[in-house]
Protein backbone atom coordinates (compact mmCIF):
# COMPACT_ATOMS: atom_id res chain seq x y z
CA UNK A 1 0.00 0.00 0.00
CA UNK A 2 1.39 3.42 -0.97
CA UNK A 3 2.08 6.23 1.47
CA UNK A 4 0.72 9.76 1.23
CA UNK A 5 2.71 12.96 1.17
CA UNK A 6 1.30 16.48 1.27
CA UNK A 7 3.71 19.26 0.29
CA UNK A 8 2.71 22.89 0.85
CA UNK A 9 -0.96 22.07 0.35
CA UNK A 10 -3.05 25.21 0.86
CA UNK A 11 -6.19 27.00 -0.22
CA UNK A 12 -8.37 29.85 1.09
CA UNK A 13 -9.10 27.91 4.30
CA UNK A 14 -5.82 26.08 4.91
CA UNK A 15 -2.37 27.56 5.51
CA UNK A 16 0.39 25.73 3.61
CA UNK A 17 0.82 22.39 5.34
CA UNK A 18 2.98 19.32 5.07
CA UNK A 19 2.07 15.83 6.17
CA UNK A 20 3.54 12.40 5.58
CA UNK A 21 1.52 9.24 6.15
CA UNK A 22 3.43 5.99 5.91
CA UNK A 23 2.11 3.09 3.84
CA UNK A 24 -0.43 1.14 5.87
CA UNK A 25 -0.62 3.84 8.54
CA UNK A 26 -3.84 5.47 9.75
CA UNK A 27 -3.70 9.11 10.80
CA UNK A 28 -6.55 10.94 12.51
CA UNK A 29 -7.11 14.64 11.86
CA UNK A 30 -8.60 16.28 14.91
CA UNK A 31 -9.83 19.83 15.34
CA UNK A 32 -12.87 21.97 16.00
CA UNK A 33 -15.68 22.48 13.48
CA UNK A 34 -14.71 24.80 10.63
CA UNK A 35 -10.99 24.23 11.16
CA UNK A 36 -10.46 22.88 7.67
CA UNK A 37 -10.38 19.11 8.38
CA UNK A 38 -12.96 18.16 5.77
CA UNK A 39 -11.47 20.69 3.35
CA UNK A 40 -8.15 18.85 3.54
CA UNK A 41 -9.82 15.51 2.75
CA UNK A 42 -11.68 17.03 -0.20
CA UNK A 43 -8.40 18.45 -1.53
CA UNK A 44 -6.78 15.01 -1.32
CA UNK A 45 -9.81 13.43 -3.03
CA UNK A 46 -9.49 15.98 -5.85
CA UNK A 47 -12.75 17.75 -5.10
CA UNK A 48 -11.32 21.21 -4.34
CA UNK A 49 -8.68 23.30 -6.10
CA UNK A 50 -5.50 23.94 -4.10
CA UNK A 51 -1.87 24.98 -4.16
CA UNK A 52 0.95 22.56 -3.36
CA UNK A 53 1.32 18.85 -4.15
CA UNK A 54 -0.58 15.73 -3.14
CA UNK A 55 1.66 12.70 -3.71
CA UNK A 56 0.33 9.17 -3.32
CA UNK A 57 2.72 6.24 -3.70
CA UNK A 58 5.24 8.54 -5.38
CA UNK A 59 2.69 9.76 -7.93
CA UNK A 60 1.83 13.47 -7.98
CA UNK A 61 -1.97 13.62 -8.10
CA UNK A 62 -2.14 17.35 -8.88
CA UNK A 63 -4.47 17.77 -11.85
CA UNK A 64 -5.71 14.16 -11.67
CA UNK A 65 -9.54 14.12 -11.65
CA UNK A 66 -11.23 12.49 -8.63
CA UNK A 67 -12.36 9.40 -10.53
CA UNK A 68 -8.78 8.55 -11.53
CA UNK A 69 -7.14 8.98 -8.10
CA UNK A 70 -7.84 5.51 -6.73
CA UNK A 71 -8.92 6.95 -3.38
CA UNK A 72 -11.86 5.72 -1.31
CA UNK A 73 -13.73 8.61 0.27
CA UNK A 74 -16.56 8.22 2.74
CA UNK A 75 -18.24 11.53 3.53
CA UNK A 76 -20.27 12.27 6.62
CA UNK A 77 -23.45 12.36 4.51
CA UNK A 78 -22.62 8.89 3.10
CA UNK A 79 -24.50 9.56 -0.16
CA UNK A 80 -25.48 5.96 -0.78
CA UNK A 81 -27.31 5.91 -4.10
CA UNK A 82 -30.97 5.61 -3.10
CA UNK A 83 -32.14 4.04 -6.39
CA UNK A 84 -29.73 1.11 -6.02
CA UNK A 85 -29.61 -1.75 -3.55
CA UNK A 86 -26.65 -2.07 -1.21
CA UNK A 87 -25.05 -4.68 -3.50
CA UNK A 88 -25.65 -2.49 -6.57
CA UNK A 89 -24.05 0.45 -4.72
CA UNK A 90 -20.92 -1.69 -4.46
CA UNK A 91 -21.14 -3.00 -8.03
CA UNK A 92 -21.22 0.49 -9.56
CA UNK A 93 -17.58 1.49 -8.82
CA UNK A 94 -16.35 -1.94 -9.96
CA UNK A 95 -17.91 -1.45 -13.40
CA UNK A 96 -15.03 0.92 -14.15
CA UNK A 97 -12.27 -1.45 -13.06
CA UNK A 98 -10.82 -4.37 -14.96
CA UNK A 99 -12.28 -7.74 -14.13
CA UNK A 100 -14.96 -10.17 -15.14
CA UNK A 101 -18.54 -10.07 -13.94
CA UNK A 102 -17.86 -13.14 -11.81
CA UNK A 103 -14.85 -11.48 -10.20
CA UNK A 104 -16.89 -8.34 -9.52
CA UNK A 105 -19.69 -10.33 -7.91
CA UNK A 106 -17.19 -12.21 -5.76
CA UNK A 107 -15.50 -8.96 -4.68
CA UNK A 108 -18.86 -7.40 -3.75
CA UNK A 109 -19.85 -10.47 -1.73
CA UNK A 110 -16.49 -10.55 0.04
CA UNK A 111 -16.62 -6.83 0.92
CA UNK A 112 -20.21 -7.05 2.13
CA UNK A 113 -19.20 -9.93 4.38
CA UNK A 114 -16.10 -8.11 5.66
CA UNK A 115 -18.26 -5.12 6.58
CA UNK A 116 -20.96 -7.33 8.15
CA UNK A 117 -23.69 -6.02 5.86
CA UNK A 118 -24.16 -9.04 3.56
CA UNK A 119 -27.59 -9.73 5.09
CA UNK A 120 -28.81 -6.37 3.70
CA UNK A 121 -27.35 -6.78 0.20
CA UNK A 122 -30.72 -6.60 -1.56
CA UNK A 123 -32.14 -3.71 0.46
CA UNK A 124 -32.34 -0.08 -0.59
CA UNK A 125 -30.45 2.42 1.64
CA UNK A 126 -33.68 4.07 2.82
CA UNK A 127 -34.72 0.87 4.60
CA UNK A 128 -31.44 0.48 6.54
CA UNK A 129 -30.73 1.57 10.10
CA UNK A 130 -28.11 4.26 10.77
CA UNK A 131 -25.39 1.74 11.61
CA UNK A 132 -26.23 -0.40 8.58
CA UNK A 133 -25.98 2.61 6.32
CA UNK A 134 -22.53 3.42 7.72
CA UNK A 135 -21.44 -0.18 7.09
CA UNK A 136 -22.81 -0.08 3.54
CA UNK A 137 -21.03 3.23 2.81
CA UNK A 138 -17.79 1.86 4.23
CA UNK A 139 -18.13 -1.29 2.14
CA UNK A 140 -18.69 0.83 -0.97
CA UNK A 141 -15.60 2.94 -0.22
CA UNK A 142 -13.52 -0.24 0.23
CA UNK A 143 -14.86 -2.42 -2.58
CA UNK A 144 -12.38 -1.24 -5.22
CA UNK A 145 -9.54 -1.66 -2.67
CA UNK A 146 -8.44 1.98 -2.96
CA UNK A 147 -4.85 3.07 -2.50
CA UNK A 148 -5.93 5.44 0.26
CA UNK A 149 -9.05 5.55 2.43
CA UNK A 150 -10.44 8.92 3.52
CA UNK A 151 -13.08 8.87 6.25
CA UNK A 152 -14.82 12.16 7.08
CA UNK A 153 -16.54 11.97 10.49
CA UNK A 154 -17.41 8.39 9.55
CA UNK A 155 -19.62 7.47 12.45
CA UNK A 156 -21.22 10.74 13.48
CA UNK A 157 -24.86 10.61 14.54
CA UNK A 158 -24.62 7.05 15.86
CA UNK A 159 -25.16 5.96 19.42
CA UNK A 160 -22.02 5.24 21.43
CA UNK A 161 -22.45 1.44 21.54
CA UNK A 162 -22.79 1.21 17.74
CA UNK A 163 -19.84 3.56 17.26
CA UNK A 164 -17.63 1.50 19.56
CA UNK A 165 -18.53 -1.69 17.68
CA UNK A 166 -17.83 -0.05 14.32
CA UNK A 167 -14.52 1.39 15.56
CA UNK A 168 -13.27 -2.08 16.49
CA UNK A 169 -14.46 -3.61 13.21
CA UNK A 170 -13.15 -0.85 10.96
CA UNK A 171 -9.75 -0.77 12.65
CA UNK A 172 -9.41 -4.53 12.33
CA UNK A 173 -10.59 -4.47 8.70
CA UNK A 174 -8.21 -1.65 7.73
CA UNK A 175 -5.28 -3.46 9.31
CA UNK A 176 -6.22 -6.72 7.56
CA UNK A 177 -6.31 -4.92 4.21
CA UNK A 178 -3.11 -3.00 5.08
CA UNK A 179 -4.77 0.20 3.94
CA UNK A 180 -3.37 3.71 4.37
CA UNK A 181 -6.05 5.97 5.87
CA UNK A 182 -6.81 9.53 6.92
CA UNK A 183 -9.69 9.91 9.36
CA UNK A 184 -11.31 13.25 10.15
CA UNK A 185 -13.00 13.45 13.52
CA UNK A 186 -13.60 15.89 16.31
CA UNK A 187 -13.69 13.04 18.82
CA UNK A 188 -10.26 12.07 20.30
CA UNK A 189 -11.69 8.73 21.47
CA UNK A 190 -12.56 7.90 17.86
CA UNK A 191 -9.10 9.03 16.76
CA UNK A 192 -7.47 6.80 19.32
CA UNK A 193 -9.62 3.84 18.31
CA UNK A 194 -9.10 4.14 14.57
CA UNK A 195 -5.69 5.73 14.04
CA UNK A 196 -2.05 4.99 14.75
CA UNK A 197 -1.40 8.68 15.43
CA UNK A 198 -3.20 12.02 15.32
CA UNK A 199 -2.60 15.47 13.94
CA UNK A 200 -4.60 18.58 14.75
CA UNK A 201 -5.92 21.36 12.55
CA UNK A 202 -7.01 24.63 14.08
CA UNK A 203 -7.52 27.88 12.22
CA UNK A 204 -6.27 26.25 9.03
CA UNK A 205 -2.90 25.31 10.61
CA UNK A 206 -1.85 21.67 11.03
CA UNK A 207 0.21 20.56 14.01
CA UNK A 208 1.36 17.12 15.15
CA UNK A 209 -0.32 15.98 18.39
CA UNK A 210 1.99 14.72 21.07
CA UNK A 211 -0.33 14.18 24.04
CA UNK A 212 -1.95 10.79 24.50
CA UNK A 213 -4.38 11.71 27.23
CA UNK A 214 -7.42 10.42 25.38
CA UNK A 215 -8.24 6.76 25.30
CA UNK A 216 -10.59 4.79 23.05
CA UNK A 217 -12.21 3.50 26.20
CA UNK A 218 -13.56 6.94 27.08
CA UNK A 219 -17.31 6.90 27.05
CA UNK A 220 -17.75 10.58 26.20
CA UNK A 221 -15.89 12.68 23.61
CA UNK A 222 -12.98 14.68 25.00
CA UNK A 223 -13.50 18.12 23.42
CA UNK A 224 -10.61 19.62 25.39
CA UNK A 225 -8.05 17.68 23.33
CA UNK B 1 -73.58 29.76 2.48
CA UNK B 2 -70.01 31.15 2.40
CA UNK B 3 -68.53 27.65 2.13
CA UNK B 4 -70.79 26.95 -0.86
CA UNK B 5 -69.60 30.17 -2.53
CA UNK B 6 -65.96 29.05 -2.19
CA UNK B 7 -66.76 26.12 -4.50
CA UNK B 8 -68.37 28.33 -7.16
CA UNK B 9 -65.22 29.39 -9.09
CA UNK B 10 -63.95 25.80 -9.22
CA UNK B 11 -67.31 24.50 -10.44
CA UNK B 12 -67.46 27.30 -13.03
CA UNK B 13 -63.98 26.52 -14.41
CA UNK B 14 -64.52 22.76 -14.58
CA UNK B 15 -67.99 23.18 -16.10
CA UNK B 16 -66.61 25.45 -18.82
CA UNK B 17 -63.86 22.97 -19.73
CA UNK B 18 -66.25 20.00 -19.75
CA UNK B 19 -68.84 22.10 -21.58
CA UNK B 20 -66.40 22.84 -24.41
CA UNK B 21 -65.47 19.16 -24.68
CA UNK B 22 -69.11 18.10 -24.50
CA UNK B 23 -70.07 20.60 -27.20
CA UNK B 24 -67.42 19.11 -29.48
CA UNK B 25 -68.55 15.54 -28.81
CA UNK B 26 -72.25 16.30 -29.22
CA UNK B 27 -71.78 18.34 -32.41
CA UNK B 28 -71.54 15.22 -34.56
CA UNK B 29 -73.67 12.08 -34.38
CA UNK B 30 -71.55 9.07 -33.40
CA UNK B 31 -71.58 7.34 -36.84
CA UNK B 32 -70.46 10.56 -38.54
CA UNK B 33 -67.76 11.03 -35.91
CA UNK B 34 -66.52 7.46 -36.42
CA UNK B 35 -66.39 8.04 -40.16
CA UNK B 36 -64.47 11.32 -39.70
CA UNK B 37 -61.99 9.70 -37.31
CA UNK B 38 -61.23 6.94 -39.82
CA UNK B 39 -60.98 9.28 -42.81
CA UNK B 40 -57.62 9.29 -44.66
CA UNK B 41 -56.97 12.92 -43.73
CA UNK B 42 -57.51 12.35 -40.00
CA UNK B 43 -55.37 9.21 -40.09
CA UNK B 44 -52.63 11.13 -41.95
CA UNK B 45 -52.77 13.96 -39.38
CA UNK B 46 -52.56 11.49 -36.46
CA UNK B 47 -49.60 9.67 -38.02
CA UNK B 48 -47.84 12.93 -38.92
CA UNK B 49 -48.38 14.34 -35.43
CA UNK B 50 -47.11 11.20 -33.69
CA UNK B 51 -44.10 10.80 -35.99
CA UNK B 52 -42.96 14.42 -35.84
CA UNK B 53 -43.68 14.95 -32.16
CA UNK B 54 -41.79 11.80 -31.12
CA UNK B 55 -38.82 12.84 -33.28
CA UNK B 56 -39.02 16.34 -31.80
CA UNK B 57 -39.15 14.84 -28.31
CA UNK B 58 -35.98 12.81 -28.99
CA UNK B 59 -34.16 15.90 -30.26
CA UNK B 60 -35.45 18.05 -27.40
CA UNK B 61 -34.26 15.47 -24.84
CA UNK B 62 -30.86 15.11 -26.51
CA UNK B 63 -30.38 18.88 -26.42
CA UNK B 64 -32.36 19.73 -23.31
CA UNK B 65 -31.04 17.26 -20.74
CA UNK B 66 -27.34 18.20 -20.97
CA UNK B 67 -28.29 21.88 -21.11
CA UNK B 68 -30.53 21.52 -18.05
CA UNK B 69 -27.80 19.65 -16.17
CA UNK B 70 -25.31 22.42 -16.96
CA UNK B 71 -27.73 25.09 -15.74
CA UNK B 72 -28.48 23.14 -12.55
CA UNK B 73 -24.86 22.29 -11.70
CA UNK B 74 -22.58 25.06 -12.96
CA UNK B 75 -22.24 28.75 -12.24
CA UNK B 76 -21.00 30.90 -15.10
CA UNK B 77 -21.04 34.49 -16.33
CA UNK B 78 -24.27 35.52 -18.05
CA UNK B 79 -26.26 32.57 -16.65
CA UNK B 80 -29.26 34.75 -15.77
CA UNK B 81 -29.39 36.15 -19.32
CA UNK B 82 -29.13 32.64 -20.82
CA UNK B 83 -31.87 31.29 -18.54
CA UNK B 84 -34.14 34.18 -19.46
CA UNK B 85 -33.43 33.58 -23.15
CA UNK B 86 -34.30 29.89 -22.74
CA UNK B 87 -37.65 30.84 -21.21
CA UNK B 88 -38.53 33.13 -24.14
CA UNK B 89 -40.18 30.43 -26.31
CA UNK B 90 -42.49 29.63 -23.39
CA UNK B 91 -43.82 33.13 -22.96
CA UNK B 92 -43.82 34.51 -26.51
CA UNK B 93 -46.64 33.50 -28.85
CA UNK B 94 -45.49 30.54 -30.99
CA UNK B 95 -46.39 32.59 -34.06
CA UNK B 96 -43.64 35.06 -33.14
CA UNK B 97 -41.15 32.21 -32.72
CA UNK B 98 -42.33 30.82 -36.05
CA UNK B 99 -41.74 34.09 -37.92
CA UNK B 100 -38.25 34.31 -36.40
CA UNK B 101 -37.44 30.73 -37.40
CA UNK B 102 -38.84 31.30 -40.89
CA UNK B 103 -36.53 34.28 -41.47
CA UNK B 104 -33.59 32.46 -39.87
CA UNK B 105 -34.02 29.43 -42.12
CA UNK B 106 -34.96 31.17 -45.36
CA UNK B 107 -33.05 29.99 -48.44
CA UNK B 108 -31.16 33.29 -48.66
CA UNK B 109 -29.82 33.10 -45.10
CA UNK B 110 -26.54 31.32 -44.19
CA UNK B 111 -28.35 28.72 -42.04
CA UNK B 112 -31.07 28.05 -44.59
CA UNK B 113 -28.51 27.97 -47.41
CA UNK B 114 -26.34 25.48 -45.53
CA UNK B 115 -29.34 23.25 -44.81
CA UNK B 116 -30.31 23.44 -48.50
CA UNK B 117 -26.77 22.43 -49.52
CA UNK B 118 -27.02 19.40 -47.25
CA UNK B 119 -30.27 18.47 -48.94
CA UNK B 120 -32.27 19.33 -45.85
CA UNK B 121 -35.22 21.44 -46.87
CA UNK B 122 -36.46 22.76 -43.55
CA UNK B 123 -39.07 25.30 -44.59
CA UNK B 124 -42.55 24.12 -45.65
CA UNK B 125 -41.70 20.45 -45.14
CA UNK B 126 -42.22 17.79 -42.45
CA UNK B 127 -38.66 18.59 -41.27
CA UNK B 128 -39.94 22.10 -40.57
CA UNK B 129 -42.72 20.62 -38.43
CA UNK B 130 -40.10 18.72 -36.39
CA UNK B 131 -38.00 21.86 -36.08
CA UNK B 132 -40.90 24.00 -34.81
CA UNK B 133 -42.00 21.31 -32.35
CA UNK B 134 -38.42 20.79 -31.12
CA UNK B 135 -38.04 24.53 -30.58
CA UNK B 136 -41.08 24.66 -28.30
CA UNK B 137 -40.56 21.30 -26.55
CA UNK B 138 -36.89 21.99 -25.77
CA UNK B 139 -37.80 25.08 -23.79
CA UNK B 140 -40.32 23.13 -21.68
CA UNK B 141 -37.90 20.23 -21.13
CA UNK B 142 -34.94 22.45 -20.19
CA UNK B 143 -37.01 24.29 -17.60
CA UNK B 144 -38.51 21.15 -16.02
CA UNK B 145 -35.32 19.07 -16.20
CA UNK B 146 -33.28 21.89 -14.66
CA UNK B 147 -35.56 21.77 -11.62
CA UNK B 148 -35.34 17.95 -11.59
CA UNK B 149 -31.52 17.93 -11.62
CA UNK B 150 -31.43 20.80 -9.13
CA UNK B 151 -33.41 18.66 -6.67
CA UNK B 152 -30.70 15.96 -6.71
CA UNK B 153 -28.02 16.61 -4.08
CA UNK B 154 -24.75 17.21 -6.02
CA UNK B 155 -23.01 15.21 -3.29
CA UNK B 156 -24.16 12.02 -5.05
CA UNK B 157 -22.22 12.94 -8.19
CA UNK B 158 -19.22 13.86 -6.04
CA UNK B 159 -19.52 10.53 -4.28
CA UNK B 160 -19.65 8.71 -7.63
CA UNK B 161 -16.51 10.56 -8.77
CA UNK B 162 -14.55 9.53 -5.67
CA UNK B 163 -15.65 5.93 -6.31
CA UNK B 164 -14.00 6.05 -9.73
CA UNK B 165 -17.13 6.65 -11.83
CA UNK B 166 -16.33 8.92 -14.84
CA UNK B 167 -18.50 12.09 -15.15
CA UNK B 168 -20.60 10.92 -18.15
CA UNK B 169 -21.42 7.62 -16.44
CA UNK B 170 -22.16 9.41 -13.19
CA UNK B 171 -24.67 11.53 -15.13
CA UNK B 172 -26.25 8.48 -16.80
CA UNK B 173 -26.15 5.99 -13.89
CA UNK B 174 -26.61 8.26 -10.88
CA UNK B 175 -28.10 11.67 -11.65
CA UNK B 176 -30.55 10.74 -14.43
CA UNK B 177 -32.08 7.78 -12.50
CA UNK B 178 -32.29 9.86 -9.32
CA UNK B 179 -34.13 12.62 -11.17
CA UNK B 180 -35.97 9.87 -13.09
CA UNK B 181 -39.66 10.44 -12.52
CA UNK B 182 -39.35 14.22 -12.72
CA UNK B 183 -37.41 13.86 -15.97
CA UNK B 184 -40.04 11.48 -17.31
CA UNK B 185 -42.75 14.00 -16.39
CA UNK B 186 -40.70 16.71 -18.16
CA UNK B 187 -40.48 14.51 -21.26
CA UNK B 188 -44.23 13.85 -21.26
CA UNK B 189 -44.92 17.57 -20.85
CA UNK B 190 -42.52 18.35 -23.70
CA UNK B 191 -44.20 15.75 -25.88
CA UNK B 192 -47.63 17.20 -25.10
CA UNK B 193 -46.40 20.67 -26.10
CA UNK B 194 -44.91 19.29 -29.33
CA UNK B 195 -48.12 17.43 -30.13
CA UNK B 196 -50.26 20.53 -29.68
CA UNK B 197 -47.84 22.94 -31.40
CA UNK B 198 -49.60 25.11 -33.97
CA UNK B 199 -48.34 28.70 -34.41
CA UNK B 200 -44.65 28.04 -35.02
CA UNK B 201 -45.46 25.01 -37.19
CA UNK B 202 -47.80 27.10 -39.33
CA UNK B 203 -45.06 29.67 -39.96
CA UNK B 204 -42.14 27.28 -40.50
CA UNK B 205 -43.79 24.29 -42.20
CA UNK B 206 -46.92 25.89 -43.64
CA UNK B 207 -50.36 24.31 -43.62
CA UNK B 208 -50.31 21.99 -46.63
CA UNK B 209 -53.00 19.34 -46.66
CA UNK B 210 -51.63 15.76 -46.51
CA UNK B 211 -48.04 17.06 -46.47
CA UNK B 212 -47.30 19.00 -43.29
CA UNK B 213 -50.74 18.44 -41.81
CA UNK B 214 -50.44 17.74 -38.09
CA UNK B 215 -53.56 17.42 -35.90
CA UNK B 216 -53.68 21.14 -34.91
CA UNK B 217 -53.12 22.14 -38.55
CA UNK B 218 -55.85 19.73 -39.64
CA UNK B 219 -58.29 21.41 -37.24
CA UNK B 220 -57.35 24.82 -38.65
CA UNK B 221 -57.48 23.76 -42.32
CA UNK B 222 -60.79 21.94 -42.03
CA UNK B 223 -62.55 24.64 -40.01
CA UNK B 224 -61.37 27.15 -42.64
CA UNK B 225 -62.66 24.99 -45.50
CA UNK B 226 -65.96 24.06 -43.84
CA UNK B 227 -65.12 20.38 -43.17
CA UNK B 228 -66.32 20.59 -39.56
CA UNK B 229 -66.53 16.79 -39.14
CA UNK B 230 -62.81 16.26 -39.81
CA UNK B 231 -61.93 19.28 -37.65
CA UNK B 232 -63.94 17.86 -34.75
CA UNK B 233 -62.46 14.38 -35.19
CA UNK B 234 -58.94 15.82 -35.09
CA UNK B 235 -59.77 18.09 -32.14
CA UNK B 236 -61.17 15.15 -30.16
CA UNK B 237 -58.13 13.02 -30.98
CA UNK B 238 -55.89 15.82 -29.71
CA UNK B 239 -58.00 16.14 -26.57
CA UNK B 240 -57.81 12.39 -25.92
CA UNK B 241 -54.03 12.38 -26.38
CA UNK B 242 -53.61 15.45 -24.16
CA UNK B 243 -55.78 13.86 -21.47
CA UNK B 244 -53.75 10.64 -21.57
CA UNK B 245 -50.47 12.56 -21.32
CA UNK B 246 -51.68 14.76 -18.47
CA UNK B 247 -52.89 11.66 -16.64
CA UNK B 248 -49.46 10.08 -17.16
CA UNK B 249 -47.74 13.15 -15.68
CA UNK B 250 -50.13 13.12 -12.72
CA UNK B 251 -49.50 9.42 -12.06
CA UNK B 252 -45.74 9.81 -12.44
CA UNK B 253 -45.52 12.72 -10.02
CA UNK B 254 -47.98 11.10 -7.59
CA UNK B 255 -45.91 7.88 -7.55
CA UNK B 256 -42.81 9.98 -6.93
CA UNK B 257 -44.45 11.71 -3.99
CA UNK B 258 -45.57 8.35 -2.62
CA UNK B 259 -42.11 6.82 -2.99
CA UNK B 260 -40.53 9.82 -1.25
CA UNK B 261 -43.10 9.49 1.53
CA UNK B 262 -42.34 5.75 1.67
CA UNK B 263 -38.61 6.43 1.99
CA UNK B 264 -39.25 8.90 4.80
CA UNK B 265 -41.51 6.41 6.57
CA UNK B 266 -38.92 3.66 6.21
CA UNK B 267 -36.27 5.96 7.62
CA UNK B 268 -38.44 6.82 10.58
CA UNK B 269 -39.23 3.14 11.15
CA UNK B 270 -35.51 2.34 11.04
Amino acid sequence: MPGLQLEGVANAVLAPLALRVRAGEAVAILGPSGAGKSTLLKIIAGLLPHRGRVVLGGQDLTGTPPHRRGIGYMSQDLHLFPHLTVAQNLHLPLLFHRGTRTARTARVAETLRLCSIAHRADRRPASLSGGERQRAALARALVARPRLLLLDEPFANLDHATRATLWREVDSLRRDLGMTALIVTHDPAEAAALADRSVRIAGGILTERTDTTCSPLMTTPCFAC
Amino acid sequence: MLSALVWLPLVLIVTTILGAVGALVSHLPLPALAEAVSSPETRFAVAMSLRTSLLALGLALALGLPAAWLLARRRFAGKAVIETTLDLPMVTPPLVAGIGLMFLLGHQTPVGGAAQTLGLGLLFSPAGVVLAQTYIATSVIVRSARAAFGAVDPGFATSAATLGVPPLWSFLLVEVPMAGRALLAAAVLGWARALGEFGATLMVAGATRMHTETLPLAVYLNIASGRTDIAIACALTLLALAFALLLAIRLLTAERDNSLRGDADARLAA
